[in-house]
């Protein structure tokens, strides 16, 4: 029954704070293009909106396209069940739990693949072919920090080894994780598909990878796949703010405060990149995968190395 | 769990003898599913071939190779062992070759008797070694034997070759890409799912009658089940016919497969029977998870190759609509084949990357590298099999059909009988998936056995059933919240409008199937990125002139092992016996005076 209860409790946390870190990262974007913006409560609205919308289906899909956003939130939201969120403690915890987390991820990233292919033309067929390719890449630089946080934590349980409940000092092993939370960084615009690697405000068959996958989709599809995508952000940042916070003070209230603030940094900083940056060509893209992944190889040489 | 029977009747050097043990259990659980599933299907499937041709050759060597298989995991004796793997090498062959009036099909069932004899000889080397060693033909006084490093390490290699060319190991695989599509779809699901297995059952076998082996062997195994892994993928993802590209996947599973032999034989090795157990039951039980799948997902393409007389996947196209209950299966395998949750893939694959993780933590340095790069090639081998499966799913059954249907080519209404199997599969999967606990039990349980742990000594397995058990209901809540979000997704379009219309194509006219992206073109990022690993030919499709007409472009994968490795060497040989066969003398009387020569030479030694 408490188990239950802080489920739906976790729950009720990660719908409601997902969204306010998305409109962060465009009210960011704004004021570094001299707008005003709209409010950081804005992809609230925006999501009531499209949950009121009829949808529009193409004649050519099946119910693998309408099942597919189903699939996608039904999957970020048990994952997000893992995810320690400050004072909150993962209600999901085991042994292991890294592996349901990647391949939760894959899941959701198959009924997603399909259901673009499912609309049978070129430009999601594009996006898919890409998402596939992009994933392959991060994949292997996600596993590659998870290995070094392993190492590191000497556990296999994702809380214990972002250091939830007791921080990794930074000044031991320092340069692991310096770089693996640069690293990690770059995975964590990738799998959001944040500039560099993805234009989240366009759908151009330049920046064509997740936007042009949903371009088809409508009305309550649409809005799981968005409330996916915010709650997708929030994982990834609940997973790099506990690594990156070197101290827990103790006090309920003042740590939760201290991740809150974290992960509002974290939402503005991919905010500054996503303004001061240019999207990469697609073709540097891997290069820049790569580059995370050699970051996080090098993370784990040096563990290794101070044994 | 061990049970022989003994036979009064003997054969040459031995008893009758046959054996059950967990090890042999659980491939003969394998064993019996798919020759079950496949003989039914078979029933529908080869119909279409009725009156053509005699089917009574093919229902004949397909229960000799039922029993065969069934000897081959039960045999307690070396030779009993050998015929019933030589019956089973003949009977695969006939199987095979049932469309012979196509060259192609031909050559593959050629090819697979070549490469399968090849490695018979390596088993005879192996076991008269062994036999030599022991002093009995019998396994399981074998097991009892003290082997010599040397012995051992020799029996090992030539262990992994004789049965990695059976099993498919990567760079040994070249015959399985062939001989999988020239078969008929059932006999593919049959070969893939449990005959290239008795390649692994072997080598499960030696690791079970040497308990010492040298510590050089886990590591091969592990780098073996890596290259086998990753290239088998990747060249699935550049095949575009379904039948090949499902038989790759059967080289990269192989791979995983081995892979957590490696692991198992490495924990043995360091004295870490909870690593070992991980390893040998992770595999044991991708083993049969894989034995289930891929039955299923070569009986689905059986379905789909019978409806439109192609496997050519850039033809197909929007098969969702037309077969939606064979789609809905397919689905399941696909899932099951990329390791996701649900379904039993998952399950296996979270045994050996558990194992991994726990080797990096535990082992030396040596090992606990080799972990890590276990784990990164099976994270990519999951990644890659996605996208792999995504382009299958998506090409064939999913968007439009790429090409209308000819009227020559009637459509042919799936049979009950082609149905009824793939369903027990598909179940089977998911029983597994929701329900891990007995086979992963056990799987397990002949990971015990291959660690040689006495039956009563205490491996505290709950360290692994425990995440397994949260797994599970984690995957039960996936379930409900799903649910969930349909109800409610039901709920608010209730009311609302729902217009169906084209795919929203940018402003595009005159839109047609063939704007669709082609499984090669899906494919391509990734095939471009290790052109130089996959051999990759592409012709044509540069674009010139202002008003360029009519375009082609042509792209295929050479398998880098055939090209390179084999067909260089096979050269070499017919070269050499070539040149072999114009030197040679044509008098007959000189024959005659070299077997006189020969003659004396017997009668000195003999009598020295």
């Amino acid at each position: 029954m408490i188990m239950i209860l802080s489920i739906l409790c976790h729950w009720l946390i990660v719908l409601l704070l997902a969204p306010f870190f998305i409109g962060v990262i465009a009210k960011v974007k704004a004021f570094f293009s001299g707008k005003v913006g709209p409010s950081v409560f804005q992809p609230f609205f925006d999501l009531i909106k499209l949950f009121n919308k009829g949808a529009v289906y193409s004649k050519t899909t099946t119910w693998i396209f309408r099942a597919a956003p189903m699939v996608l939130l039904a999957s970020v939201l048990i994952l997000s069940l893992e995810i320690p969120l400050g004072v909150f403690k993962a209600p999901v915890q085991f042994s292991g739990d890294i592996f349901f987390l990647a391949y939760l991820l894959a899941l959701a990233r198959f009924f997603m693949i399909a259901a673009a292919l499912d609309t049978g033309f070129s430009m999601e067929g594009m996006g898919a072919s890409r998402e596939a390719f992009f994933s392959c890449l991060s994949e292997l630089a996600l596993f590659m920090n998870f290995i070094t946080l392993a190492l590191l934590a000497h556990s296999l349980s994702l809380s214990h080894m972002i250091g939830a409940d007791i921080p990794m000092s930074w000044s031991h092993v320092g340069p692991a994780l310096l770089l693996i939370v640069a690293s990690f960084f770059i995975v964590l615009l990738t799998e959001n598909y944040r500039i560099p690697i993805d234009d989240p405000d366009t759908h151009l068959e330049l920046t064509m990878i997740h936007e042009v996958m949903v371009l088809d989709h409508s009305g309550v599809d649409l809005a799981y796949v968005s409330y996916a995508s915010a709650i997708k952000f929030l994982i990834f940042s609940g997973i790099l703010v506990p690594i990156i916070i070197p101290f827990r003070t103790g006090d309920l209230v003042m740590d939760m405060l201290i991740f809150l603030g974290g992960m509002l940094g974290l939402a503005v900083c991919v905010g500054i990149v996503e303004s001061s940056m240019a999207r990469l060509r697609l073709n540097r893209v891997r290069n820049f995968l790569l580059i995370a992944f050699a970051l996080a190889f090098f993370g784990f040489i040096v563990t290794m190395w101070r044994g | 769990m061990n049970k022989t029977l003994e036979f009064l009747w003997h054969v040459p050097f031995g008893d009758f003898s046959l054996r059950l043990d967990p090890l042999s259990v659980l491939f003969l659980t394998a064993i019996f599913i798919l020759v079950l599933c496949a003989g039914i299907y078979g029933v529908g499937y080869m119909r279409s071939y009725q009156g053509g041709k005699s089917l009574g050759l093919h229902i004949f060597f397909y229960i000799l190779l039922a029993l065969a298989l069934i000897v081959v995991v039960t045999a307690n004796n070396v030779i009993l062992f050998l015929g019933a793997w030589e019956v089973l090498a003949i009977s695969v062959y006939f199987l095979i070759v049932f469309q012979d009036e196509k060259p192609s099909v031909r050559r593959a069932a050629f090819l697979y008797l070549i490469a399968a004899h090849c490695g018979t000889f390596c088993l005879f080397l192996m076991f008269f070694l062994m036999a030599h060693a022991a002093g009995s033909m019998n396994f399981d006084v074998m097991a009892q034997t003290n082997f010599s490093p040397v012995i051992a390490g020799t029996i090992f290699f030539l262990a992994l070759l004789g049965f990695g060319v059976k099993a498919g190991i990567f760079p040994m695989h070249i015959w399985l890409p062939y001989a999988h599509p020239a078969a008929p779809s059932h006999v593919s699901a049959l070969l893939s799912g449990v005959a290239i297995k008795t390649g692994i059952y072997g080598i499960c076998r030696i690791l079970w009658i040497i308990g010492v082996l040298p510590d050089w062997c886990g590591y091969v195994l592990l780098i073996l089940g890596i290259v086998s892994g990753v290239m088998g993928v990747l060249y699935a993802l550049g095949q575009h016919e379904l039948k090949k590209l499902l038989a790759y996947h059967s080289i990269e599973n192989i791979g995983i497969i081995v892979l957590g032999l490696g692991i198992g034989l490495l924990g043995r090795n360091h004295q870490m029977p909870f690593l070992a157990v991980l390893g040998f039951g992770g595999a044991l039980l991708h083993v049969f998870n894989h034995s289930v799948f891929k039955g299923l997902l070569f009986l689905g393409a059986g379905a789909v190759i019978q409806k439109t007389h192609t496997g050519e996947m850039d033809h197909l196209g929007g098969l969702a609509k037309t077969m939606p209950l064979v789609s809905g299966l397919f689905l399941i395998g696909a899932l099951a084949i990329c390791g996701l949750p649900l379904l039993n893939g998952f399950i296996s694959e979270f045994i050996i990357f558990f194992g991994l993780f726990h080797g990096l933590l535990g082992l030396p340095l040596q090992g606990a590298v080799l972990c890590a790069l276990g784990i990164l090639s099976l994270a990519l081998m999951g990644a890659l099999a996605l996208a792999c499966f995504t382009k299958v799913y998506g090409t064939v059954f999913l968007g439009e059909p790429r090409r209308p249907t000819l009227p020559t080519e009637m459509p042919i209404k799936t049979s009950p009988w082609m149905i009824v199997p793939m369903v027990i599969l598909a179940g089977l999967c998911l029983w597994v998936g929701l329900n891990p606990q007995p086979m992963a039990g056990l799987a397990l349980g002949g990971g015990k056995y291959l660690i040689h742990a006495a039956p009563l000594s205490v491996i505290d397995l709950s360290e692994i059933f425990i995440p397994l058990s949260v797994v599970v209901s984690c995957t039960f809540i996936l379930i409900l919240l799903m649910a969930f979000l349909a109800v409610a997704r039901w709920a608010l379009l209730r009311s609302r409008p729902r217009p169906i219309s084209e795919t929203w194509n940018c402003g595009f006219s005159h839109v047609t199937p063939r704007f669709q992206y082609t499984s090669s073109s899906f494919a391509r990022p990734i095939t471009d990125f290790v052109k130089a690993l996959l051999l990759l030919n592409r012709h044509g499709g540069k674009v010139s002139g202002e008003f360029p007409g009519k375009m082609q472009i042509s792209s295929s994968v050479h398998d880098a092992s055939e090209e390179r490795m084999f067909r260089p060497v096979f050269l070499g040989l017919t070269r050499f016996s070539k040149k072999l066969e114009e030197t040679r003398i044509r008098y007959t009387q000189i024959y005659l005076m070299y077997i006189f020569f020969f003659l004396i030479f017997l009668l000195a030694w003999k009598l020295k």
